[in-house]
Order: structure tokens, then C-alpha cells, then sequence
């Protein structure tokens, strides 16, 4: 006789009706087999090394370092960096699919990778003339330097025209000076694009980016915040006190900035809204494993109905956010415009997210709002996705704007 | 030294909780999304560390229906430098036997030269570990089973393995077989860069039976000589007994249900004590 038993790492005998799998093919929606075996991978990956330490780095609110280098090896500071400057070279699904299966884990680590890699190297791809491109991408893309973003200020937030950090030409150089704040990775990134005022040929004041190395005199950091959620992010203020930055560092052309700026944030929006379904994922399956092991009323919570219907309701939302998310994707890697799409899927997963973690939370009950359990991080990490990257209200902006300016037919 | 190394591997579902068929007694395969079988993929990582270390070239053969694919890509991105895959509704089903003999049909015709076969110990959705030890024999080589640590010196391999609880180091000369336990090997992570590239220019062979003269008369004196006839989930549950009436029967009437146990647990037979 087989004895399979001796493979079971647990059983639920008498659950078979609600038997789900890790490696369920419900709830899993992979376009072609190397984006299956690229989420196997991640997963793998995320189970193995994230998952025994999630929770403590984000009460502690510790980067994780001794994690990240083990990551750098395996391109995941260079997902969608061509191979030649050391990347690799992924499709837009794959390197959603990448940010979800982390956040599945760990939303802290997939926040420090979907930053590096969605608004530091992409613009960089897309922007950067080939010096720039051969100086900072084998490096980003390598992980040896981490690189950050950086638009937002004390009054220049969803209004992204009223930056105040200015750079003022001297000689071969911009001299900065300003303060930016909640910069992603900003206690540790070793380059960060900086939006500031620059002044016109024909004295028009209008921003432009930068590209500016930690190592300049005059770049200099804030404490790292202590924020709700993604604690394992050195989220951070800088401060810019007569950092000179050479004249080739400037990204694309002089008043460039909005236009760097709005293709940059369509593209970070893919990333949170892979974070924010990574989120919802890890804490719907957190809530099923609990439903058919809690027992009440001699059975357990999840032959309730109420309990069903929370379920039904969070996994087809979730996979609802997915195809809305790799359809943006898709369209981005066509060569399309994809502003709106991608505002739409950031809009809908950050959205899912946060109800299903609500949902997963009240599911566990007293349990739920214990640090005991990873739902309650779950719950405070999926909060900021409906905020950060524009908030849900600028989306909406974005979407109405885009649909109000076709022609009615 | 180039070693020709040989890796068999199979897929096995991804699951914490095996969902089978209490009809047929096989596995509900379509519930569950497939990765490689844990110990094969150490026998993989083996064949990529002896590869670093002495220089190999890593041949990677699988026999299951064409999403099998999947496992030898995955193994393309960890480093393997072939693959094979043996695929063919006709050979669907097979046990042990007749799946080692087809492993060996393919090795003989597509790997030539070969110098080392290495297999996972056991799977996880099966756990026979019979298939490595069987392939040996259709093959003709010394095999050792249960590695955890593989050592060349020329041409003679020294293999240690964990047995009843202690160590032991054999020795064989190349070529040989070895199964390789979840002891040690722990396997690398894949790169992106490495999946991606899996994808690009992969050496790549689809085989069904006919490519490796397996006709149904041969079939069939290899055909599966077991066949799984009931399936069944262990089940442990605790029984109140009670026993009544006067002291002295109700401790005969215990000892006559349990003496054999007791005894088991003590280590001694306890039936001289008995009364009377």
C-alpha cells in the first residue's frame, strides 16, 4: 500500500469539502507557463525567506538586508532591465506577478523592489540618454545601488505642479536645495530621482528630474517615519542643502519634469496595484485556512453562510483586480498609452485590498486584531495602496478625465 | 574530467493537502498547479554543484504529459544544459517498473557516453523511492540510495548516506546511479534572468514511445505489475471503554484486552502476572 499520509505536512479530515491548495489552480491565473513558473519561483522564494521573518521586521521595522542580498543575484532589482545591463528582461505581467507574490508575504519587501524597479529604473529605460544608461542601470539593476523617487513635498502632493525644491544652474552643475518627504527607500537608496523648479531659457519656471547619488555632498536624510503600515521600508524625508548635481544627471530635457513625472506614476501605479492584490491574496488565503480550522458551534465558521458569501465576494474581486491589472500591463507592453487603464487597475486592487483585509480580519474576530495573527498586518499594509502613487480620488480624476475627452460617438 | 550527468526528475502537484479521487484512488492532478519533486530537485542542485565544481554537462529527462514541460524549463533556469521529455498517452499510468524501463529506453537511445545518473530518493506524491534503485538495474549500474553527499576522486564516486541512524561511505566506479536524499543539496533559488533565458534557446527534446522503439508488445512485457486497488485516509480517533463489575474481573477483563499492548510499551510479556 502507498502510504501517502506520510507527505501530509496537516490534515483536515473532516473538511474535505472545503479542501483548498497553496498550489491551487483556483485563484491562480497565470497567462503562459513562464509566468506560472515565474510565480512559482517568487513564491517559492517569498515562502522560504520572507515568510519566518515578515512579521518581526514590521514591528521593528527593520530593513532586511541580509534578504536583499540573496535577492540581487536573482534580478529582482532588475526585473524589466534589458539582460545586456544585467537585468532580466521580464514582460509587465511577470514583473506584477513578482510584486504580488512578495507582497503576498512580505507588502514592505514588494514595496522596496516595485519602487527600485517601477519608478527609479523605469524612467531611467525610458528617459536616460545612453551615458546615464550605461552608468546607473547595471548598477540599479544589479542591486548594488537601490534607487528611490522622489515628487512629494510638505505642499506638493496630488498637485504635482507645485514643487518648491529648486536646482539652480551654476557653472557645470545644478545646485538643489529643498525637502522632499515620504520618500520610499529613502533611508537607504543610493540614487534617487528628484523633481525640483528649474528655470527656462525663456525664465518659465518648470520642474525637471535629476538623477542624484546619496554620495553628493548636501543629500541628506530624515528619520525614518513610523507609519502604519510597510514598517519595513525605510520610508524617510530628504534634504537637499546646496547639493550640487553634474549637468549630465539632468533626466530627458530641461522642463521635462511633468512629463517624466505622469509616465513614470503610470507605470509605479501597476506596481501598487500589484502590491495591493498580493495583499488581498495573502490575506484571503490567511482567512480560508482560518474558516475551516476555527470552530464554533461544534463546526467550523466556514459552513456558515455568511462566512461563504465573505469568501465568494473576496475571491472573485480578486480575480477581477488580476485581469484588470495584466490587461493593463498587456497594454503597456504593446506600446500603448496605458494612464488610464493602469489608474483603473491601481484603483480597483488598492480598493479590493483593503476590503479583503477588512473582511479577513472580522473572519478571524478577536484573533484578527491580535499581532498574533499576520491578518492585522495584512489589514494596516493594504491602507497606504489606496493612498500612495495618487490617491484613489486622483485616479478617478485620471480615469473620468481620459473617458470625458473621447469624442461621444 | 566532463561528467555526462544525467537527472531524472518528475512533477509532482504543489499541495499541503493531497486531494485524490476515493473513486479511482489516483490523484486529483487537475486540482493542483505541478513543481518538481523536492528530492529531484536536489538531485539537480547535486548535478549543478558537481558541475561547478569538476565541470559537467547536465542532461535533465522527465516523463509525464506535456505540461511536464514546465519542470524541465524550471530546471533549464537553475542551470541544466538538456532536456527530455518523454511523453506519450500510451505510456500513461505506468508503476515503477514500467516507468523505469522507459527512463532507461530514453537514456540508452538519447544520452550517450553517460557517466552518472542521479534521481530524487522518493517523491512526494508516491513515495516508493523503487524507480531510481529499478532504473539501475534495467541500466546495469552500481546505485546507491539515500545520498546526502557525493565525492569524486578520477572516476571512482564515494558516496555517504544516512541509514538506520548512522553514516555510511561507499564507493563505485563511474558510470553509476545514485538517489539523492532531502539530507543535504539544498536547492538554489531560480534567477528571472535564468527563467528568462529558459524560455529563449532551450535544448529541448520532445519523445513519445515510438521515438524510442517502444512498441505495445514491449509494452506489455514491462506493463505496470502492480495496480493501486483502495485508497484511504489514515484516520486516529481516541474510544472510551468502560469497564464495569467487581475490581478483580474488571483488571482481568483489562488485561485480556490490553496485555499485548502493555507489554509492547514496557518491553516484557506481562502474562505471568496474570491471576491465577
Amino acid at each position: 500500500m502507498i502510504d501517502f499520509a506520510a507527505s501530509f505536512f496537516y490534515m483536515l479530515p473532516d473538511l474535505n469539502a472545503f479542501t483548498v491548495f497553496t498550489g491551487s489552480n483556483i485563484l491562480q491565473y497565470n497567462p503562459s507557463m513562464k509566468h506560472k513558473l515565474i510565480r512559482n519561483a517568487t513564491r517559492h522564494f517569498a515562502e522560504m525567506e520572507l515568510a519566518p521573518i515578515a512579521a518581526e521586521i514590521d514591528q521593528q521595522r527593520i530593513f532586511p538586508r541580509e534578504i536583499l542580498a540573496k535577492m540581487k543575484p536573482l534580478n529582482y532589482f532588475g526585473l524589466q532591465v534589458p539582460q545586456r545591463y544585467g537585468g532580466a528582461n521580464l514582460d509587465s505581467i511577470s514583473a506584477a506577478i513578482v510584486v504580488e507574490e512578495l507582497s503576498r508575504i512580505c507588502a514592505a519587501v514588494g514595496l522596496c523592489i516595485t519602487v527600485h524597479n517601477g519608478v527609479a529604473v523605469y524612467p531611467l529605460l525610458k528617459f536616460a540618454d545612453s551615458r546615464q544608461k550605461e552608468t546607473y542601470l547595471p548598477l540599479l539593476a544589479s542591486g548594488h545601488a537601490i534607487g528611490a523617487f522622489s515628487l512629494t513635498e510638505a505642499n506638493a502632493g496630488s498637485d504635482a505642479g507645485s514643487v518648491e525644491t529648486t536646482a539652480v544652474k551654476n557653472e557645470e552643475s545644478y545646485i538643489l536645495n529643498g525637502t522632499k518627504i515620504f520618500v520610499t527607500n529613502g533611508g537607504v537608496c543610493d540614487v534617487a530621482l528628484i523633481f525640483a523648479l528649474t528655470s527656462l531659457p525663456d525664465k518659465k519656471l518648470q520642474s525637471s528630474v535629476f538623477i542624484v547619488e546619496s554620495k553628493y555632498p548636501g543629500f541628506l536624510r530624515g528619520e525614518v517615519e513610523d507609519l502604519c503600515g510597510m514598517r519595513a521600508n525605510p520610508v524617510s524625508s530628504l534634504f537637499f542643502e546646496d547639493c550640487a548635481v553634474p549637468e549630465s544627471n539632468l533626466l530627458g530635457k530641461l522642463g521635462d519634469g511633468m512629463k517624466i513625472g505622469m509616465a513614470t506614476l503610470d507605470n509605479g501605479r501597476l506596481g501598487v496595484a500589484a502590491q495591493a492584490l498580493g495583499i488581498a491574496q495573502g490575506a484571503m488565503e490567511a482567512a480560508v485556512k482560518y474558516a475551516k480550522e476555527r470552530q464554533q458551534f461544534k463546526k467550523p465558521i466556514a459552513s456558515q453562510q455568511t462566512i461563504q458569501n465573505y469568501i465568494a465576494d473576496m475571491a472573485t474581486e480578486i480575480s477581477a483586480a488580476r485581469l484588470l491589472l495584466y490587461r493593463a500591463c498587456e497594454l503597456k507592453d504593446s506600446g500603448a498609452a496605458f494612464g488610464c487603464e493602469a489608474s483603473m487597475a491601481k484603483l480597483y486592487c488598492s480598493s479590493v485590498a483593503s476590503r479583503v483585509t477588512s473582511l479577513s480580519v472580522q473572519i478571524h474576530g478577536g484573533y484578527g486584531y491580535s499581532k498574533e495573527y499576520d491578518v492585522e498586518r495584512y489589514f494596516r499594509d493594504a491602507r497606504v495602496t489606496e493612498i500612495y502613487e495618487g490617491t484613489s480620488e486622483i485616479q478617478r480624476m485620471v480615469i473620468a478625465r481620459t473617458i470625458l475627452s473621447q469624442p461621444v460617438l | 574530467m566532463l561528467l555526462n550527468i544525467v537527472v531524472c526528475i518528475k512533477q509532482v502537484p504543489m499541495v499541503t493537502e493531497l486531494p485524490w479521487d476515493e473513486k479511482t484512488g489516483s490523484l486529483r492532478r487537475d486540482l493542483s498547479s505541478g513543481m518538481v519533486n523536492p528530492a529531484c530537485k536536489r538531485a539537480l542542485e547535486a548535478a549543478l554543484q558537481i558541475k561547478e565544481k569538476h565541470g559537467a554537462f547536465i542532461s535533465v529527462l522527465t516523463m509525464g504529459p506535456p505540461a511536464a514541460e514546465e519542470v524541465l524549463r524550471e530546471a533549464f533556469a537553475m542551470g541544466a544544459d538538456r532536456g527530455i521529455l518523454i511523453s506519450d498517452r500510451m505510456l500513461a499510468g505506468s508503476d515503477t517498473y514500467a516507468t523505469s524501463f522507459i527512463l532507461a529506453q530514453a537514456i540508452q537511445k538519447e544520452v550517450s557516453g553517460y557517466d552518472l545518473v542521479l534521481c530524487g530518493a522518493y517523491t512526494s506524491d508516491s513515495e516508493t523511492a523503487q524507480v531510481g534503485p529499478q532504473l539501475a538495474e534495467e541500466l546495469n549500474l552500481p546505485a546507491a540510495a539515500y545520498a546526502e553527499n557525493l565525492t569524486f576522486s578520477g572516476r571512482t564516486l564515494r558516496v555517504r548516506r544516512l541509514v538506520d541512524n548512522f553514516r555510511e561511505t561507499l564507493e563505485m566506479e563511474l558510470p553509476a546511479l545514485v538517489t539523492i536524499s532531502m539530507e543535504n543539496y539544498e536547492p538554489r533559488h531560480t534567477s528571472f534572468a535564468g527563467l528568462d533565458k529558459a524560455f529563449q534557446n532551450a535544448d529541448l527534446l520532445f519523445r513519445n514511445a515510438a521515438d524510442l522503439h517502444i512498441t505495445s508488445s514491449i509494452l506489455d512485457q514491462h506493463s505496470s505489475r502492480t495496480k493501486v486497488r483502495k485508497i484511504f485516509l489514515r484516520k486516529s480517533q481516541k474510544d472510551n471503554i468502560i469497564i464495569t463489575g467487581a475490581a478483580a474481573s474488571a483488571v482481568d477483563e483489562f488485561l485480556d484486552k490490553f496485555e499485548g499492548r502493555i507489554g509492547a510499551v514496557i518491553g516484557k510479556s506481562i502474562e505471568a502476572k496474570k491471576r491465577g
